[in-house]
């Protein structure tokens, strides 16, 4: 119980997650866009749990509106596609292997990413590849705009309720 | 226990195969246990031994390595947090992380070798060491890892003590690796990982060769009965004893007891887990309940009078949640007493009277005949007492102790899935209980009951789920064919050509536990799935047990369908976790019968085979154990490859490929002694996949080899790009990778299948005869 006595927005959604010291940076919507602007090379990662309305169309209106190169993990390529979004399908471990490689291509073949924003992944999945990028990947950061605090990120939304989330990725994808 | 008949036979004499099967065998050597044999180059590998064929598989499946702690706090030293730096031993993360996976794999190991060291030593006790190995005459090559590994033919159930004596001094070299001060590279670390994995499923066929032939469970028999599975078999208004673990012995023990005495009609005997299916290898009046998913439920509902657990996968606050429900608990091994008192030398009377009279919570009784006569002796008189008692709170007052709820949401965020516990204990507060009806059925909730310890108000959640299952209890009448235990020779013979040139596309083996992301009906319905593409499926464990537990909209089961021949379309249930084994072990009867590999001392060219011929890939959707890590780890250094669920990256290693990586698919066609371009097959040692979606092509994919002939290769190509368009709706985009040359273009595809390859400029390549990692660097 004493746990849930702490701020709950930033314990990790699923609390045992939390892995040692180094924990996420908790950002608004402001300083995660900061963080994109600051970035030269960076990737949008979508996962299966955006690929329904209203995060569908959030998601694409994210990418769209930072020109943000895009990896689609699980099966979300598919939902992505009818929405006329241009994605890389990848499985998210096969997506974290590459971007631990400094040497990788990256999805447009001008290098390896710098900054990696992660949304709709199964969460504690995602929770290992941002572990395995946090140890294995000083090149880049890792941002995760999810509903859910990830502490194994660099930088996280917290944990928040549908409704202040929504407007989270509504102000990111300016709208 | 006496050796006894069962109704299970063979059948061998009736089957359709006995003509050609005499007519093929070949009378291969015989040698036995001590007698010289021609000997490949490492029989009884040491720990060091196979090293070099480890680094030519890491090299190209290099570990991917995602913390699950950061820091290590296994000595003194510590707490060292790895996160970018050394710990104050020298070890670093990656390291570090090899170095758990090591463990793990010992320690699922450990817990076979435990119980096939129990099984072998029990089994010479009662029937002595020189009790014959004997199969049956469709299996000539009864335990083809034994004499691969220790070069020498099991004869007798005495040769099996050498075998695990050899497994155990194996392990303690291992597991001393673990240690502060050992090893210091991961690559090592891996290795001695796999060496782990090789001698776990080395002591998976020593434990249920044991079995098979002491106990006389099917050898091999494709027609084993078809036995009941689910709750709502077992008929609750007799006394019912529950089994549950690994162990049969136990189990047997209440079964030859019932059956010494007349009983078997008045009690119900029941497992969950292994235990279940090897205990209805042995006797097939006894049912399984299912899978690890329903024990908490299924101890939640009062059913069971008595609980026998044995080892492995048991709740460990058995105890405790059994005496809620006054339910009798006997422990039988020594890996689990519980802080029971033993009662292993007293008169047996007297401890079913201090059981039932409640003067001691529970008995520790390491003699499966006592057992028998105990459990089922308090079971009958437990019984009625407990008929009068109520197990469950009924749905009024569920609903009123659901308004209680303060809405804190931290059952969800507990829960390992997700899963909206918070919204069905919202709706049955107003009489709904639809959501809780979603989280039992196919075991979406498992039942791990951390949400009820997280709850502020102490709501019993176990119970509300259990309750709201009530209502479907009778429906849950399912049916699961008895484990069959080893793949005939003459079975290979018939499937070993097809296979190894790809007209079979594969053989899926739906292995481990039931810690799912979404329920067992995946694992159904993946299982459905490649038995109507024509591929072999397998199973085995919990695994095999979700398989069972789906019906078609005639109400038939899998295994009603399905026949258990070990042929496209066969779904074989080969047994428990044990019997794992016979996969690998079908996959190295492949190499010696259809490939005349020579088994003895030979690990290097067997694996070689089968990592580049043998188009088998295993799934554990939800691997859970580290018995499940030491399984998957054994059979990738024979050269299979397996996909976990999304939960399976919680092991912290997986093996991966990278296709964009041309270099690292060179092999060496033996025929020729060229060194070649290859392609990514299979693309991934290990692969854990975020959804059944995505799995599904990677399973197919995963079972591309470079030998296949061009009509297999097109078949198998045709089931990747079918699979991988439902989901994604495209063609897969590294489809170039797997088309050598324009006749391994699937016809039905071909148009759009060209187009792409135009678009990327593909060009044609020269296929290999006998592909083969041998030969290439450091060889």
């Amino acid at each position: 119980m004493v746990i849930k006595l702490s701020n709950d927005r930033v314990i990790p959604w699923q609390p045992t997650v939390i892995a040692g010291p180094k924990q996420a940076l908790l950002v608004t919507p402001e300083t995660a866009e900061l963080m994109i602007r600051k970035s030269k090379r960076p990737l949008l990662v979508l996962g299966p749990l955006v690929k329904e309305e209203p995060l569908l169309s959030l998601a694409v209106g994210i990418a769209e509106k930072w020109d943000l190169p895009v990896v689609t993990t699980g099966d979300a390529y598919k939902a992505f596609r009818e929405k006329d979004l241009d994605s890389v399908a990848y499985g998210a471990i096969e997506i974290v292997n590459l971007l631990k490689d400094p040497e990788w291509v990256g999805v447009n073949g001008e290098g390896q990413h710098d900054l990696v924003i992660f949304l709709g992944c199964i969460y504690y999945l995602a929770s290992q590849g941002l572990s395995a990028l946090k140890h294995y990947a000083p090149h880049l950061k890792t941002l995760t705009i999810c509903k859910f605090f990830h502490s194994n990120a660099d930088a996280s939304f917290p944990n928040m309720k549908d409704e202040e989330w929504l407007k989270y990725l509504a102000k990111m994808a300016g709208q | 226990m006496a050796p006894k008949p069962k109704d299970m036979k063979d059948d061998f004499w009736k089957s359709k195969d006995i003509k050609i099967s005499i007519g093929e065998i070949e009378e291969k050597d015989t040698k036995k246990m001590g007698e010289e044999v021609p000997m490949g180059p490492t029989p009884k590998p040491h720990v060091t031994d196979l090293r070099s064929w480890d680094m030519k598989l890491l090299d190209r499946y290099e570990p991917f390595y995602a913390p699950f702690c950061d820091m290590c706090c296994l000595c003194t030293f510590g707490k060292c947090d790895l996160t970018e730096k050394k710990g104050a031993c020298g070890i670093d993360s990656a390291a570090q992380q090899a170095r758990i996976v090591l463990l793990a794999c010992n320690i699922g190991t450990a817990a076979h070798a435990g119980h096939a060291r129990h099984l072998v030593d029990h089994l010479i006790n009662d029937f002595g060491a020189d009790y014959p190995i004997d199969l049956g005459m469709n299996i000539d090559i009864e335990a083809p890892l034994i004499r691969t590994l220790m070069g020498k033919k099991p004869e007798k159930l005495g040769d099996l003590r050498e075998v695990i004596s050899y497994v155990e001094e194996q392990m303690s070299h291992l597991l001393s690796a673990c240690h502060t001060g050992q090893e210091g590279s991961s690559l090592d670390f891996e290795s001695k990982a796999l060496h782990s994995g090789m001698m776990d499923d080395l002591a998976r066929e020593v434990g249920d060769i044991a079995q098979i032939v002491a106990l006389n469970m099917p050898k091999g028999d494709e027609n084993a009965p078809l036995v009941e599975l689910g709750v709502g078999t077992i008929d609750a208004k007799k006394p019912v004893v529950l089994c549950i673990g690994h162990n049969v012995l136990p189990g047997a023990g209440i079964m030859d007891y019932l059956d010494e005495t007349g009983q078997e009609e008045d009690l119900e005997v029941c497992g969950i887990c292994c235990a279940a299916i090897d205990v209805t290898r042995y006797n097939d009046r006894a049912k399984v309940v299912g899978p690890l998913s329903k024990q908490l439920k299924f101890i939640r509902s009062g059913i069971a009078d008595v609980i026998v657990v044995d080892e492995q996968c048991i709740r460990t606050d058995v105890l405790e949640e059994a005496l809620n429900k006054n339910c009798a608990v006997i422990a039988t091994t020594d890996k689990m007493c519980l802080g029971l008192p033993d009662m292993t030398r007293e008169d047996t009377d007297k401890i079913v009277s201090k059981l039932v009279n409640k003067e001691i919570p529970g008995a520790l009784i390491l003699d499966s005949e006592k057992v028998g006569e105990v459990s089922v002796k308090v079971a009958k008189i437990l019984a009625p007492e407990r008929e009068k008692l109520k197990f469950l709170p009924e749905l009024d007052e569920i609903q009123k102790m659901a308004s209680d709820c303060t809405e804190c949401g931290w059952c969800n965020r507990v829960c390992p899935n997700s899963k909206p516990m918070m919204e069905a204990v919202v709706a049955a507060s107003k009489g709904d209980f639809s959501k809780f009806q979603e989280l039992y059925e196919y075991d979406v909730c498992y039942s791990c009951g951390r949400c009820e310890q997280e709850c502020e108000r102490d709501l019993p959640l176990m119970d509300f789920v259990t309750k709201v299952g009530e209502h479907f209890v009778k429906d849950e009448k399912f049916s699961i064919r008895a484990g069959r235990g080893p793949v005939q020779d003459v079975e290979i013979r018939r499937v070993g050509a097809p296979l190894v040139l790809g007209d079979i596309p594969g053989v899926i083996a739906f292995v481990g536990c039931s810690n799912y992301p979404d329920g067992g009906k995946e694992v159904a319905e993946m299982a459905k799935e490649f038995l109507e593409r024509n591929y072999i499926v397998v199973a085995t464990g919990c695994g095999a047990m979700s398989i069972g537990e789906y019906k078609d909209e005639e109400g038939k089961t899998l295994y009603e369908q399905y026949s258990g021949d070990f042929d496209a379309r066969g779904l074989v249930n080969m047994g428990s976790c044990v019997s794992n084994a016979h996969i690998s072990g079908a996959c190295i009867k492949i190499a010696n019968i259809f490939a005349k590999k020579p088994l003895e001392g030979n690990f290097e060219e067997i694996a070689d085979y089968i990592l580049n011929r043998v188009g088998a890939c295993g799934v554990a959707w939800g691997a859970y154990s580290q018995k499940a890590a030491a399984i998957a780890t054994g059979v990738n250094r024979w050269g299979i490859p397996v996909v976990i669920g999304p939960h399976g990256s919680k092991y912290r290693r997986l093996y991966l490929g990278r296709a964009d990586k041309k270099d690292n698919w060179k092999i060496k066609d033996l025929r020729t002694g060229k060194i070649m371009d290859g392609e990514p097959a299979p693309e991934h040692l290990i692969y854990a996949a975020e959804t059944v979606e995505e799995s599904m092509p990677m399973i197919a994919k995963l079972c591309i080899r470079p030998n296949d002939t061009a009509k297999g290769r097109q078949i198998k190509l045709n089931h990747y790009i079918d699979l991988y368009k439902r989901y994604f709706g495209v063609l897969p985009p590294d489809i170039n990778l797997f088309v050598r040359n324009d006749k391994d273009i699937p016809i039905t595809h071909k148009k759009e299948v060209k187009d792409l390859l135009e678009e990327v400029g593909w060009e044609p390549r020269e296929i290999p005869q006998e592909p083969s990692l041998m030969g290439l660097d450091g060889d």
